[in-house]
């Protein structure tokens, strides 16, 4: 009985259709992939990208007080930074912010560590694309650090 | 394509095959998963259907590196481990090419310690590097669309000469046609 019951179920090739029906129910679904380079998803509103500089929204002045408190913070002495004071001005002027890329971990304390208000100077920004051809482009001046520097549109 | 490497000079044939090569290289780069750490989670969930890295033409991870054409270096390279890297990257056959994926891989990452190598293109001779720690799945798509930039603009058959200039260790082109 048990081997007659063996045959049918191979003739008619039972196993194999309970196999392609699990793949027919999935198949009316729409496609689950993202189509990264046409459609950009959303990042997290804590996602931690590369680090961005920024300015006053309105007047575009400078608001990085060179208090050195992000290079003395991170773990990998990835940041440097200077600046000099004007005779007659209050707050010191950014001469140059240098960014190694190319050992960041993103664990975003610089950014945290940064004391101006209302505007923080230091952000972890949302790019998160991140390519490059050599290990010296990977070294960002403080022209490439601020923030609206326009991300390179993918063209095929 | 030793026989017929660089060798050639400007005429309708070898530039359209040229083209052609090219466009072979860049969508068919079966990659070789070199996962070491916690970056070749995102090399999976990149080669997953959700990012799907063979739209791309680059789904094929290959266990043996006789099968593949580019590396994803994933991860932490120990200096244990480097000998091996170098080992597998000279059984890959030409043309190769080596991304080095990570921060860890591009320059040691947080560990300038005596046992991590301090960057893979100290073994290997690296294309792309993608930063990140680990980079997002869009990220290493990115770099590897900027990868397939670079292999469009590779001379396969055709002779074009090159200099180094002035204060830069890499060759261009004398006149870079696009």
């Amino acid at each position: 009985m048990q081997t007659l019951k063996n045959f049918f179920r191979t003739v008619f090739l039972i196993d194999l259709l309970k196999g392609l029906w699990v793949t027919l129910k999935y198949t009316p679904q729409p496609a689950f992939t993202f189509q990264y380079p046409a459609e950009r998803r959303p990042v997290a509103a804590r996602f931690r990208g590369l680090l961005r500089l920024q300015v006053e929204p309105e007047t575009g002045a400078q608001t990085c007080i060179v208090c050195d408190q992000c290079a003395k913070v991170c773990p990998d002495d990835l940041i440097s930074l200077g600046g000099h004071r004007e005779p007659g001005q209050k707050i010191k002027i950014l001469d140059y912010f240098d960014f190694n890329l190319s050992r960041c971990s993103f664990c975003g304390l610089c950014s945290e560590v940064c004391p101006t208000k209302p505007v923080k100077a230091l952000i972890m920004s949302e790019d998160y694309e991140l390519g490059s051809y050599s290990r010296n482009t990977q070294i960002l001046r403080v022209d490439e650090m601020y923030d609206g520097v326009p991300i390179e549109q993918y063209t095929r | 394509m030793g026989l017929i490497d660089q060798r050639f000079d400007d005429n309708i044939i070898t530039t359209n095959l040229d083209k052609i090569l090219n466009w072979a290289r860049r969508s068919s780069l079966w990659p070789m998963g070199f996962g070491l750490a916690c970056c070749a989670i995102e090399m999976m969930a990149t080669s997953a259907s959700r990012f799907d890295i063979s739209r791309f033409g680059a789904e094929v991870f290959r266990a043996s590196p006789r099968q593949s054409d580019l590396m994803i270096v994933a991860g932490t390279v120990t200096k244990k481990m480097a000998p091996v890297l170098r080992r597998l990257y000279d059984q890959m056959p030409e043309p190769k090419w080596v991304i080095s994926m990570g921060s860890c891989s591009n320059a040691g990452g947080p560990f300038p310690t005596y046992s991590v190598l301090q960057g893979v293109d100290k073994v290997v001779p690296v294309d792309v590097y993608i930063s990140g720690c680990p980079p997002r799945p869009e990220a290493l798509l990115y770099g590897l669309m900027r990868l397939q930039d670079k292999i469009r603009k590779e001379n396969t058959v055709l002779r074009r000469p090159r200099v180094i200039k002035v204060g830069e260790t890499e060759p261009v082109l004398v006149e870079d046609r696009g």
